[in-house]
């Protein structure tokens, strides 16, 4: 049941993030960011980017698309904090200002890897 | 990133071609069911309409579904093992139900659910079960309906007249001249962001087409990188240019802009990469011919952000240092329609580059939400019927072109006669 939450040694504390914040395309995260309450960015991303350098290192030991599921995880997680990001340093809210939610924008296919892709091809 | 001091004031060269009347613009196209039915008629009915790239059939007996929904038209493209790429109505000959479901796939021989007739993706009909029982059916009449269709650099274009008035080249016109040997880099990748949006198709057209809103809509996301409060606070264009049918508008880049200090995940984002604005490039050769070919930034200004390439009638193909991206429009009522941005960029070859694309994603969805959120309060607003015109400035003009080819078409007789070609 945690099994599906592990992230590799040594960014146990990011664990508790990972339900929410690992989704694994685009179109989740940024959904997943617009929903959320900013204490909740703030704290993830106050959490991920004291991480982030580091994540990246571990990461970079993997090739890209083909890493094991505590690697993938923490690579969706990092990409969530770019998502966070934009409430934190952009719009200083979780969704753009006057901006309706839901709003009906979808990407339907997103950069690899853990882009998502589903409608048209590229 | 030095910059000249005649730019420095935003004192370009007028936009607007002198032929064009700069008064104010009728908002009842936007709005009235009357014009939409002669857009369907005159202007999607006539005009080649780009359905997509070549690299989207990536291989031989690839296939693609696409709709024209204005024109109820429902469109099946093949490439054969040649590789030639053909377009057809997607109805079968029987008893004309849609043949391919799927939106894309690999297939030399289409097979209709309903009753099994099979058709190569040559159009011909292949197979009719139990055909004895029919009353003299041919096969050989039985084909798909071809839809006229033609390629240029890679850009698949159909046409829905029986007998296209006008070749694909002859629409293009002035454009394809320009565009000559225009390099897409990254034609192969695309991340793609799509919406059914509530508003008319020239609507939401009309919003990607000025760099006039910048300030006030985008502060937060591009309002420091396509205007800048010192060089250029209205985000004037650097120029404008008419070709034909189709119009281009080359903005103005903010040379100056760098994250703020407290941005920390963009500065990571960007991290070794070349910062100069937000859609900035990288050193590989197709985009330093992109940037050096004669169509783009066309007065070689400096401070050069991006291009929008805006072909009649519904069609952008934009650009920028890092590569191109288009935009399609397609009306599905007076008030809705169905849009699609796919960006093209290359395959992320470390973690370090996909976190940056991740940005760059996230950055232009944001930027998309902020342009559509406020085209569906325009759209109600231009429907209370409260005012009857826009009135649009220099750097509006590519809006301003817009209407005065699509009144052309909807007034002329012929595609050709809209096109002046006799």
């Amino acid at each position: 049941m945690t099994d599906k939450n592990i992230l590799p040694a040594g960014f146990e504390s990011l664990e508790p993030f990972v339900e929410y914040w690992a989704g694994e395309t685009n179109d989740i995260r940024w959904d997943r960011r617009s929903r959320a309450s900013m204490p909740d960015i703030q704290a993830f991303y106050d959490a991920m980017l004291a991480r982030a350098e580091d994540a990246i290192q571990h990461l970079e030991q993997f090739p890209l698309g083909d890493m094991p599921p505590a690697e993938e995880r923490l690579f969706c997680l990092t990409l969530s904090l770019v998502h966070a990001s934009i409430a934190v340093e952009l719009h200083e809210q979780p969704r753009a200002i006057d901006s309706p939610f839901p709003h009906g924008l979808h990407v339907t296919r997103g950069p690899w890897p853990h882009g998502g892709g589903m409608g048209q091809s590229a | 990133m030095a910059y000249d001091t005649e730019t420095a004031r935003p004192d370009f060269a007028r936009m607007t071609p002198e032929d064009l009347d700069t008064g104010p613009v009728p908002c009842a196209p936007y709005i009235s069911p009357d014009w939409f039915e002669l857009e369907r008629e005159r202007v999607f009915g006539r005009a080649w309409l780009c359905m997509g790239r070549v690299e989207q059939l990536p291989e031989p007996n690839s296939f693609i579904t696409r709709e024209v929904e204005i024109c109820k038209a429902l469109v099946l493209i093949t490439r054969d093992k040649d590789d030639n790429i053909r377009a057809f109505h997607n109805v079968c000959s029987h008893r004309l139900n849609m043949l391919v479901t799927e939106s894309s796939g690999k297939r030399s021989i289409f097979n209709c659910r309903y009753h099994n007739w099979t058709y190569r993706n040559n159009g011909d009909c292949t197979g009719i079960p139990d055909i004895k029982n029919f009353f003299g059916v041919d096969k050989k009449q039985c084909g798909l309906t071809p839809i006229h269709c033609d390629v240029w650099q890679g850009f698949i274009f159909i046409n829905l007249q029986a007998e296209p008035e006008v070749t694909l080249r002859e629409f293009l016109g002035p454009y394809a001249e320009a565009y000559e040997g225009f390099p897409y880099p990254f034609a192969d990748n695309a991340y793609v962001i799509e919406s059914n949006l509530n508003v008319n198709w020239k609507q939401i057209a009309d919003a990607f087409a000025e760099s006039y809103h910048v300030a006030a809509i985008h502060p937060a996301t591009i309002g420091n990188t396509f205007a800048s409060k010192s060089l250029n606070p209205f985000g004037r264009p650097l120029s404008g240019h008419a070709y034909g049918a189709h119009r281009v508008m080359c903005t103005f880049g903010n040379p100056d802009y760098v994250p703020p200090e407290d941005a920390h995940v963009e500065r990571l984002a960007y991290s070794g990469m070349d910062t100069g604005n937000v859609l900035g490039g990288s050193d590989s050769k197709k985009l330093q011919d992109l940037a050096n070919h004669p169509a783009a930034n066309p007065t070689k200004r400096p401070n050069w952000g991006a291009d929008v390439s805006w072909i009649f009638p519904n069609f952008n193909i934009d650009y920028g240092p890092g590569g191109f991206w288009t935009h399609e429009f397609w009306p599905t009522s007076v008030n809705s329609t169905r849009w699609i941005l796919r960006v093209h960029v290359p395959e992320a070859t470390s973690v370090r580059e996909r976190i940056m694309q991740e940005h760059l994603a996230c950055r232009f969805a944001e930027v998309m939400l902020e342009d559509v959120t406020n085209t569906q309060a325009q759209q109600r607003a231009m429907e209370s019927g409260a005012k009857t015109h826009m009135h649009l400035q220099d750097g509006e003009m590519l809006i301003r072109h817009s209407n005065a080819v699509i009144r052309k078409w909807v007034e002329s007789g012929s595609a050709r006669e809209a096109l002046d070609l006799d």
